[in-house]
């Protein structure tokens, strides 16, 4: 059964760790993908195309999807799933570090549905996915940039859907909680004895561990799908429980 | 399509509008069904679900569901607890029998029928409260209704944190869902068809929502796909709480 069938879609950060199981699982879907990155994964999935994308800057994204209008007729599915953390207060954090972060989490996401509205209004029923946060919630310590940069993104979620929502453009965001992730790996570094954290952290969560990029996929999957044909303006939490609860101290 | 294949369902007021939904969707996917009501069997009701007579604020009738559900299925894979009432008033008019009305099915319904199936539940399985947007703004002058939608909510988070990783538990809150209960909603106003079109063009999607596009995240929330997600009160509103209510979003 395939959910996608007849759509295209156009993954930013698709091949990072969750970017690349969201542009594995579209492709199963039935969906035509396009991985878009800076960085070129050492292996693509079948159905998925690789293209070099940079969110930052604006003349590569306008000429992206001024190709791109040649290519595909219609644009169904944007998730937004371009990404970086810097771990750090805000004393510790530069101000070209704190606009780098904005840049890639923020402008980037704010310049790639810019430029990909026009395609975007062809499809008969367009999602757009954004990646917010748990973290533009409730702050984790020492990634003060980041948290900041997802509330950022929640208000550009709720806005959009606002605005499009009467054109036909679905926009909803999907907050993950802890991800088994390069990115998740790195925190974990910098915070010393790896093992008993790792085992700490999963101990928190009402489900006794934390997600896989495939959870993810799966919740970004069923916004792009004509099953969420009335989900718009959301943000979408998964995270195993873990802001469900008061927490505990139990680290 | 069989997403839910060899998974049994227990929903509760399956006798219209949502969880009728929400019964014909599971169905459909291959579950093995029971849904139950304070009536008779409805008519046109497929011939595989099991129906039985009962309500949800009785402790009686939820033992007795729970001893029919575990004669036909074994242990519960999905319980969805659905049944709820409306009741169109502010709190200075609620009246004793008013509260146990609606506390009584919105409310303890829930906790009945979840401290009578969390024992029996499969490991893996999942139970899906219908909340609603209700219980975290509130709609004018129904003062019973928002708060035990909000009870929903909390309840909600208590069993994810309590009976995590053995049970998922998550709510969906559905805004303007087209059923008999949001044309009692709406006759509440002075000029219901205004007031209609009015909250539609606060809908950035543009439309009321049906029961099954409730059904179809009810789904989702069913299968082994949302296996991560728990604890969460999920919105379905088609873009209305999202939005200001100072301007509509849509001129049409």
């Amino acid at each position: 059964m395939a959910m996608l069938s007849g759509k295209t879609a156009f993954v930013t950060g698709g091949a990072g760790g969750i970017g690349a199981a969201i542009c594995a699982r579209f492709a199963k879907e039935g969906a035509e993908v396009i991985a878009a990155d800076v960085a070129e994964p050492a292996a693509l999935p079948e159905g998925v195309t690789w293209r070099r994308y940079d969110v930052t800057s604006e003349a590569a994204v306008r000429q992206t999807f001024d190709e791109l209008g040649g290519l595909w007729d219609k644009l169904d599915i944007l998730v937004n799933a371009a990404g970086i953390e810097i771990e750090k207060t805000i004393e510790d954090t530069t101000l070209e570090e704190w606009n780098r972060v904005f840049a890639i989490n923020v402008t980037g996401m704010f310049l790639t549905a810019k430029h990909a509205l026009p395609l975007l209004r062809k499809s008969p029923g367009a999602s757009v996915i954004n990646f917010g946060s748990y973290d533009g919630f409730i702050a984790d310590p020492g990634l003060t940039a980041y948290c900041a940069s997802k509330g950022a993104v929640h208000a550009l979620t709720r806005a959009m859907a606002c605005d499009h929502g009467p054109e036909g453009i679905r926009v909803n965001a999907i907050c993950p909680g802890y991800v088994d992730t390069p990115m998740l790996q790195s925190f974990f570094r910098d915070s010393g004895d790896i093992e008993s954290l790792q085992q700490a952290v999963r101990d928190v969560h009402p489900l006794r561990s934390y997600g896989t990029p495939d959870d993810i996929a799966n919740l970004v999957n069923w916004l792009a799908s004509d099953e969420a044909r009335y989900a718009s303006g959301q943000l979408w939490v998964i995270d195993g429980g873990l802001s469900a609860q008061v927490q505990q101290m139990r680290l | 399509m069989t997403r839910l294949a060899g998974k049994s369902a227990l929903v509760t007021g399956g006798r219209q509008g949502i969880g009728r939904a929400i019964v014909e969707a599971f169905l459909a996917e291959g579950a093995a069904v029971m849904t139950c009501g304070r009536g008779d069997r409805p008519d046109g009701l497929d011939g595989a679900v099991h129906w039985m007579t009962a309500d949800v604020s009785d402790g009686r009738d939820m033992d007795a569901l729970k001893q029919s559900a575990g004669e036909a299925f074994g242990a519960l894979d999905i319980l969805v607890n659905n049944a709820g009432v409306q009741i169109e008033k502010t709190v200075a008019d609620s009246s004793d029998a008013d509260w146990d009305a609606v506390m009584g099915v919105n409310a303890k319904g829930v906790f009945l029928t979840c401290r009578a199936f969390i024992p029996v539940m499969a490991s893996g399985g999942s139970i899906i409260n219908i909340g609603s947007i209700s219980g975290m703004a509130a709609d004018p002058g129904m003062a019973l209704y928002n708060a035990s939608k909000a009870f929903v909510h909390g309840l909600t988070r208590s069993i994810a944190v309590d009976h995590g990783p053995g049970v998922r538990c998550n709510a969906i809150c559905p805004g303007w869902i087209m059923t008999g209960m949001a044309d009692a909603a709406f006759a509440q106003s002075r000029d219901p068809a205004a007031a209609k079109e009015d909250a539609l063009k606060r809908h950035p999607a543009g439309r009321f929502g049906t029961p099954e596009d409730v059904a179809r995240l009810a789904l989702w929330l069913a299968s082994e796909d949302s296996a991560f997600a728990t604890g969460q009160c999920y919105t379905l509103d088609g873009g209305l709480t999202a939005a200001s209510p100072i301007r509509a979003c849509s001129d049409g």
